[in-house]
């Protein structure tokens, strides 16, 4: 193995990494922030894709103008299902597994309903003008869009850092989470926070499905596909947190680049054997803080 | 009064159910009992084939029928799950009586349904699963194949790569394919081949992506380092569509000759890249839209259009084909309900199919119970007659049938197995 | 409170013994028995499932794991051994299952709610994915064919009265778990887990007992219904496995211990009527899911026994 190949390899596992981040952030976001885990969250991503795809094609958009409206229509579906079905359970005994089977049954419909209207052909999106091409690089050959969501994915990490850590609604949705109701008690307006988050969740999950859809194929059970990475990645990186998540997304593409040319026959269980890895000396995940140990 | 209009419905719907079973029973038909996926990343195809069935159905039923029976073509959505699947095949043959098992696209769903099919002797008719297994290994007398497996498509890629030696010379090769049967048994069929027609090859990699998996890159930087003249790929479907979208900016395919003989070179693949779809890509399917050039193909294809308002993907010829076989048989035995009868009458029979080119016909081979076909083998070429591809298949190289099938000597050998 | 429930128990016993143990005898279909095995087995499994999540609040979304060891414990004997190992199988299948949720309890009862969840879901997954591509030793995704159970149990109508007095048995053994003093423990553990460990007693070895036990009696489940399909897949194992035993759960009820049995029971009729007519059966799945949850989240039997409890009280009230 020479030189400019790890380094190619790194790359190629950094870029596998971003894109398993882009998906993940808003299921940890979520998690972290609203304490609900979205087991749907695969089928926003996939929604994402969808509108990105509707737009273009209606309006023959821009792309960078169709990713937006995917986020923003995925926030909406998202916060329309948050304040329609969600919002009623919180606070239930078994809260925990009847968010799994709601969030679940959002799966079947969404998919469902994405076969009726778009149909069962793989829709297709083009890469953005100016980035359809490589860059040459010491004489390695760098895909550019590649690189470009390799960027996205910083850009994100630091700015849901500084929402989150260093500005007042960013500390209220994190209250929120700890306490719903001293929240509540202290005059914020809890239902139209958890609304916000959570559509503000599915949007991260609608933009990473529009910003993925260039280089995979848009079909109905997409979003199924993406889940369980996603849950490997917030796994290992801590749920509910953004920074762990990151990291957690770039151990996972760094082992799968590195074991596709190490053990190719065993590639495909490798992210499974990490994850397992991780909960046997930290099942809370590496990052996360330490109060979810239990008793 | 509301009460009594209740009543009135109930007493109708409860007649309804009771007679409708009869007025069935006045008509002779021929009972069909599909059982393709209609949901998840196989939807696409069990679309393609229940169309396509129910077009030969309509065909057929147009003309009167065969021998004085009309056909019917049911199908539930078996979600690629060997488990449904067999449930649904019992009900078909405990209560709908169905003369015929029909379809599926998963090898997993036809090795549990031929199951099935053995142990209540019904004939049940493989329209796109591609696995070897169901005529060689698990060959049980009941089950046909319509459509080329694995072997034969595997068999067309290394005759094509033993011609490109000669014109120009290669001597490495890779493999990328999905990490479960599939993928495993045609990279052995491949290389059985190669060897059977006494190809030399230096193999440099072989790579296994979990099935459905979304991002292919590190696999492809990999793939560049190891500098192979052909990569064979094994993938299919939204798989090689990814594959080939996220390879393309790496320059793989100015480096390598990619091959893709099975699936690579579904429609479906060409109408998800349109223009991304690289030039000079080796790529064959069961069947192509745009080959042979007979008046039937064309004919079959425009139909299909009309019909759906799509180009058809090569499973939908592969039910259209399971439709003609099944009607042909019972037009030879007389009745549909014989099925040790049906089973002669399928051996060795000779079916006109769209995919035959001028001067072939199709047949299925009496000791496998496999459909026997001319396979070819093209490289992408601009050609946008079938939007949304932007790229279509051409350049063909055409391989014999007989050629194709798998020697005695390896049904043997796994047969002992 | 004790009669209520006896009479209860009895109703629900007589219906398991007089519909399933007729079926045969008022002449169905081999699809009928089939269908009928299905429930059953199933029924086994949601019954189970719910002694981890109905009695002890843990919510487990990687049963199938377990599941599916008991199909494979069978069909991979059959496979390697040849088919008259079927019983020994589901024995072998049976033990796995022991050994495996012993190990992985360990590992896993160390977190509490939707982190328990996430863990059961990975570690069903990581099964799932290495029995997938074992190809050599496992079938791989092709699954395996032929499972035919040797001697008197190929006969189908002996095999399904053998299931029916299994299953019964089993819950029977079940519900006396769910009554002993451990699942009095486990009912106090899901109220309130500090002032069990207050009392003296371990909370974790209690739940670390009563995983292994919905493990293996999911295992056993899955072992017989090799026999019933003769064909065993990767599915089995799949989170979506555990997603519809779940599902089968909440619909019949998972305050109750009945109420998975039933749940199952109209699950896969529902299905099986829903499949048969439309393509779009996951809508109306999804649809019933979410209808259970947010309007009646007691589950068939549940609602049904607040409704009676309800009229009662009127009744009463009417009369006074």
């Amino acid at each position: 193995m020479d030189l400019s190949f790890l380094v190619v390899q790194l790359i190629s596992g950094l870029s596998l990494a971003t894109l398993l981040f882009l998906v993940a952030s808003g299921l940890t976001l979520i998690f972290g922030v609203g304490n609900v885990f979205n087991f749907a969250h695969g089928s926003f991503y996939m929604l994402g894709a969808y509108f990105a795809y509707q737009t273009i094609a209606a309006f023959s958009a821009n792309f960078w103008l169709a990713t937006l409206a995917a986020g923003i229509g995925a926030g909406i579906a998202g916060m329309i299902a948050e304040s329609l079905f969600l919002r009623r359970i919180y606070g239930r005994t078994e809260e925990g597994g009847f968010q799994i089977l709601l969030t679940y049954s959002f799966i079947l419909v969404i998919d469902d309903l994405v076969k009726i209207i778009w149909g069962t052909e793989y829709k297709t999106i083009l890469r953005p003008e100016g980035l359809r091409g490589s860059i040459e690089l010491f004489g390695i050959t760098l895909p550019s869009y590649n690189l470009a969501i390799i960027g996205i994915g910083f850009v994100l990490v630091v700015v849901a850092w500084f929402i989150l850590g260093r500005t007042r609604p960013g500390r209220i949705a994190r209250a929120t989470a700890l306490d719903r109701e001293m929240m509540n008690a202290m005059g914020v307006n809890v239902p139209l926070t958890m609304t916000l988050v959570f559509g503000i969740a599915t949007m991260l999950g609608g933009f990473a499905g529009a910003l993925a859809a260039p280089l995979r194929s848009v079909t109905p059970g997409a979003g199924i596909e993406v889940i369980i990475d996603s849950l490997i990645v917030v796994v290992i990186g801590g749920m509910g947190n953004f920074w762990g998540a990151w990291f957690g997304a770039l151990i996972l593409g760094e082992v799968i680049a590195f074991a596709v040319v190490l053990v190719p026959e065993w590639a495909s269980v490798v992210s499974y054997v990490v994850m397992v890895l991780t909960l046997i000396f930290k099942p809370e995940g590496l990052f996360a803080p330490r109060s979810v140990r239990k008793v | 009064m509301r009460k009594h209009r209740v009543l009135g419905i109930v007493l109708v719907a409860v007649l309804a159910f009771i007679l409708v079973p009869f007025a069935q029973a006045q008509e002779k038909v021929v009972k069909i009992g599909s059982l393709f996926p209609m949901t998840g990343r196989a939807g696409l195809y069990g679309l393609d084939s229940v169309d396509a069935a129910e077009m030969a159905v309509e065909e057929i039923n147009a003309k009167g029928g065969v021998a004085g029976y009309k056909l019917e073509f049911t199908n539930t959505d078996s979600k690629a799950k060997p488990a449904d699947a067999v449930r649904i095949a019992k009900r078909y043959i405990d209560e709908d009586k169905v003369h015929f098992l029909f379809g599926v696209v998963s090898s997993a769903v036809g090795l549990a349904l031929t199951e099935v099919s053995k142990q209540n002797k019904k004939i049940f008719i493989g329209t796109d699963h591609a696995s070897t297994q169901l005529t060689v290994d698990k060959f049980q007398p009941y089950y046909f194949r319509v459509s080329n497996n694995t072997f034969q498509s595997m068999a067309a890629g290394a005759l094509y790569l033993k011609e490109l030696a000669q014109t120009k010379p290669w001597t490495t090769i890779a493999y990328v394919g999905p990490d479960y049967a599939y993928g495993h048994d045609q990279w052995n069929e491949l290389k059985y081949n190669l060897d059977r027609f006494g190809v030399k090859y230096k193999i440099v990699g072989e790579y296994w992506p979990k099935l459905f998996a979304p991002d292919y890159t590190p696999f492809i930087t990999s793939i560049i380092k190891d500098k192979p003249d052909i990569l064979i790929s094994g993938l299919w479907g939204g798989d090689s569509v990814a594959f080939i979208k996220q390879a393309t900016p790496f320059g793989l395919f100015e480096k390598t000759l990619f091959c893709s003989p099975d699936a690579g070179g579904n429609y479906e693949v060409m109408s998800a890249t349109g223009a991304e779809l690289p030039l000079g890509l080796v790529l064959s399917a069961r069947h192509h839209n745009n080959w042979p050039d007979t008046a039937a193909n064309k004919e079959y294809v425009q139909k299909f259009f009309k019909k759906t308002g799509r180009y058809p993907t090569y499973a939908a010829e592969g039910a259209y084909a399971g439709i003609l076989a099944i009607a042909q048989a019972v037009e030879k035995v007389g009745n549909p309900n014989d099925a040790d009868k049906l089973v002669k009458a399928l051996e060795g029979m000779k079916i006109q199919l769209p995919e035959d080119p001028e001067g072939f016909t199709s047949y299925i081979d009496p000791a496998t119970h496999q459909i026997v076909q001319v396979q070819a083998v093209g490289v992408t070429v601009a050609n946008d007659k079938f939007p949304p591809a932007k790229r279509m298949l051409g350049e063909w190289k055409i391989y014999k049938a007989e050629d194709l099938l798998p020697p005695k000597e390896y049904i043997e050998s796994k047969q002992k197995k | 409170m004790e009669i209520r429930n006896n009479y209860k128990e009895i109703v629900f016993w007589a219906i398991l013994f007089v519909i399933f143990g007729s079926l045969p005898i008022i002449g169905s279909s081999s699809y009928h028995l089939m269908l009928a095995s299905h429930i059953l087995l199933w029924g086994l499994f949601a019954v189970a499932f719910n002694m981890l999540w109905g009695v002890t609040g843990m919510l487990s979304f990687g049963q199938a794991l377990y599941f599916g060891l008991g199909g494979y414990g069978v069909g991979l004997m059959v496979r390697h051994v040849g088919s008259d190992w079927f019983v020994p199988g589901i024995g072998l299948g049976l033990i796995a299952a022991a050994i495996l949720s012993f190990a992985i309890g360990l590992l896993i009862i160390r977190v509490s709610g939707v982190f328990f969840t996430v863990l059961t879901l990975a570690f069903g997954q990581l099964v799932w994915q290495i029995t997938f591509r074992w190809y050599e030793f496992t079938g791989g995704d092709d699954g395996i064919q032929g499972i035919i159970p040797p001697g008197i149990l190929s006969n189908k109508l002996f095999y399904y009265y053998a299931t029916l007095l299994i299953v019964i048995a089993s819950i029977w053994l079940l519900r006396r778990i769910s009554l002993s003093p451990l699942g009095v423990l486990l009912r106090c553990v899901r109220q309130n887990p500090n002032r069990v460990s207050f009392i003296g007693q371990s909370v974790r070895y209690s739940q670390l007992r009563i995983y292994i036990v919905s493990s293996v009696f999911s295992a056993l489940a899955g072992g017989l219904m090799a026999g019933v399909d003769n064909s065993i897949h990767t599915d089995m194992l799949y989170w979506t496995t555990s997603g519809e035993v779940i599902l089968m759960s909440v619909l019949g009820g998972i305050g109750q211990f009945f109420g998975p049995f039933i749940g199952t029971a109209v699950f896969i009729v529902i299905q099986e009527f829903v499949g048969a007519k439309t393509e779009y059966w996951p809508l109306i799945i999804g649809l019933i899911m979410m209808t259970m949850v947010l309007l009646l989240p007691r589950g068939l039997v549940g609602e049904f026994e607040a409704l009676k409890t309800r009229l009662q009280s009127r009744m009463v009230a009417d009369r006074g």
